[in-house]
């Protein structure tokens, strides 16, 4: 049986560096090429990289020449970052994963599709049920810009599923990542000198962690399904048990000044918000994940509880290399 | 709310203790051991838990049900059960002791009283104790504090997927079919159970094979006597309704103290739907039947002891 050759997108990203390294070091994957405008901050032995923009139409050309038969999209940006207008988030997201899905229309050799998208599609809602399956996508109406792309590429990826049968097309629906290494909204959040908090609202949350993060993506190249799945560490976690575990001192506000004060404590070291993150922090959200572990055949290594107790430990153990921590794995 | 109190009382007596050793010449670090130390030791379990769990030290499960609160609160929900509202409890044995279960029953008024009542006479009065989880109107949700509360003492959000993943783990699961017609009836309704919507609990029973053990609960349906509304107010705070009682909210917070009418909880005989199968559920005619039938029994039992009760507030 000839082995696979895969193609990666955003390989520049921690979690695409990595993913990419462990496949080319998997003997049963002849092929692994790498997608990203950005450089990867180490090189990436075995892989070939792309110096190519996603939202660029040239890469209806370079993906059919790759030959591959497994595209695995983790160019999803979830957080406006440094020196990114929204829009040009708004432009990664959406017109990059059109012009994804248009080259893999031209690549006859393509047998699947992975998309590492979000569960922030589902919401923060308080009438929601506590863990939402992935038949329950669109329960509520998408709220703001992040979300609404989110809504925006399923909705491509949903097309394109229904239109090439032959493809299996797996939508991973992720719940934010926290680790000692990684770096996202909540971990930004836990590290600040004093954290903002709705008064009187204590939401369930959930979380996976970076390990598994990796692991689930590399087991669903490795097995992709047909559909959406959901990707978190079971069970959830109190907030107020999080930030006091992490031994933060929290500064309750009430929910119409929120979003007013916590802007304005970015001088005290509270990072920016997003307007998914302030609802996240109101209502909480938690998905069901026993289509990751019955079909894609992925156990999580870390309940979500666990995973936040990991976060803990190891941050303020100090074990970090802090050139890695740089990095941001 | 109660371990408040305790907590206003523990540090008045742990202040004392150290001016008392400031003020004999002790430094600050010692006088605070000294005064810790002769706090007497079921006070200072208290503070040391209390501490624990401001270190985010305590367990709660998936659904936020924290049982170390249960148990804090548990001598206020003891007074209410045993001097407040006096309840008597029958059929207790009805209820499996263990395995899957739906506990359906009448209600009214917005707090769960009802639901915490039920789950105070299972821990007592059964022989096996087990906590229901019970769901409850989405409203109580958006409410700060409120929403914090509910889910600590085994509230979750009134959705069938909620049911039906907490039967699927065997959970004791106690729900009100009468839905938010119940919640807003008038006090001139009381006892007169409202339309059990379209059967959605029996079609989760049915799904997940759980028996339905109907519960007549009397004495709840006074606590609040509902005599009008004020749409305008509801409107502007986004509540389905605003109930205007004797005391609220004429009288603020105090208003919402529930007046202590004496109760009664019958636990009704088990209707078995394992037997039926899971595709039963599919089956609109068999679904409102079943309904129909709890809610004839919930009805008949509610007045049997609403009269063998008496006067409600004697």
């Amino acid at each position: 049986m000839p082995g696979r050759r895969v193609l990666i997108t955003g390989v520049g990203s921690p979690l695409g560096s990595a993913l990419a390294q462990r496949l080319a070091a998997d003997p049963s994957f002849d092929y692994v090429a790498g997608l990203d405008t950005r450089r990867p901050s180490r090189p990436l032995e075995g892989v070939d990289f792309i110096e190519a923009d996603i939202r660029d139409p040239v890469i209806a050309t370079l993906i059919p020449q790759a030959e591959v038969d497994t595209v695995m999209h983790n160019q999803i940006v979830r957080r406006v970052g440094p020196g990114m207008s929204s829009r040009s988030m708004h432009d990664i997201n959406v017109i990059g994963s059109l012009q994804l899905l248009t080259a893999c229309e031209r690549s006859p050799s393509i047998e699947a599709i992975v998309i590492r998208g979000s569960a922030g599609i589902y919401g923060s809602e308080p009438h929601a049920p506590q863990f939402f399956d992935e038949e329950m996508a669109r329960l509520y109406p998408l709220r703001s810009r992040f979300q609404r792309d989110v809504g925006e590429i399923e909705n491509l990826f949903d097309t394109y599923a229904r239109r090439h049968a032959g493809t299996v097309c797996t939508m991973l629906r992720y719940q934010p990542s926290i680790g000692p290494l990684v770096d996202t909204q909540i971990t930004r959040y836990l590290s600040a000198p004093i954290v903002p908090t709705y008064l009187g609202f204590d939401p369930r949350m959930q979380f996976v962690h970076e390990d598994d993060a990796l692991d689930a993506l590399a087991a669903t190249v490795r097995r992709p399904v047909r559909g959406a799945v959901n990707v978190a560490g079971p069970g959830s976690i109190g907030l107020t048990r999080m930030i006091r575990s992490a031994g933060r001192p929290s500064l309750p506000v009430p929910a119409p000044l929120f979003a007013r004060v916590s802007d304005s404590m970015g001088r005290l070291g509270v990072p920016r918000l997003s307007d998914d993150f302030q609802r996240l922090l109101r209502y909480g959200r938690a998905v069901d994940t026993r289509r990751l572990v019955d079909e894609v055949g992925f156990t999580p290594g870390y309940s979500t509880p666990a995973a936040v107790d990991d976060y803990v430990r190891r941050r303020d153990g100090g074990r970090v290399p802090p050139s890695l921590a740089a990095v941001g794995i | 709310m109660a371990g408040f109190g305790q907590g206003v009382a523990v540090a008045t007596m742990f202040l004392r203790g150290l001016r008392g050793g400031l003020d004999a010449g002790l430094d600050l670090p010692e006088a605070m051991a000294r005064s810790a130390a002769e706090l007497p030791r079921g006070v200072r379990d208290g503070v040391r838990a209390a501490l624990r769990r401001l270190d985010g030290d305590y367990q709660e499960d998936e659904w936020g049900f924290d049982a170390e609160f249960v148990d804090a609160v548990e001598p206020l929900f003891d007074f209410l059960y045993d001097r407040w509202w006096r309840v008597d409890v029958t059929g207790v044995a009805n209820v499996p002791a263990h395995g899957r279960a739906l506990l359906a029953a009448n209600h009214a008024g917005i707090m769960p009283w009802d639901a915490t009542m039920m789950s105070m006479a299972l821990m007592r009065e059964h022989p096996l104790p087990r906590q229901p989880r019970f769901l409850v109107l989405n409203w109580a949700f958006d409410l700060p504090y409120v929403s914090v509360v509910i889910r600590k003492v085994g509230g979750v959000v009134a959705s069938p997927h909620n049911a039906v993943r907490l039967l699927e783990s065997d959970q004791l699961v106690a729900v009100f079919p009468e839905g938010v017609k119940g919640t807003g009836k008038d006090y001139s309704q009381r006892y007169r159970l409202q339309r059990f919507g379209r059967g959605g609990f029996v079609e989760i029973a049915l799904r997940t094979g759980a028996p339905i053990v109907p519960v007549a609960v009397v004495g709840s349906e006074e606590i609040y006597p509902k005599l009008g509304e004020a749409p305008l107010l509801a409107r502007a705070v986004g509540a389905p309704f605003f109930p205007l009682t004797p005391t609220f909210p004429w009288l603020g917070p105090l208003g919402a103290v529930p007046l202590p009418s004496k109760w009664r909880i019958e636990f009704c005989e088990p209707i078995e739907t394992a037997s039926l199968g899971p595709d039963a559920a599919a089956d609109r005619a068999l679904v409102l039947e079943l309904s129909e039938r709890v809610r004839e029994t919930i009805q008949r039992k509610v007045l049997e002891n609403v009269v063998e009760r008496g006067p409600a507030f004697v």
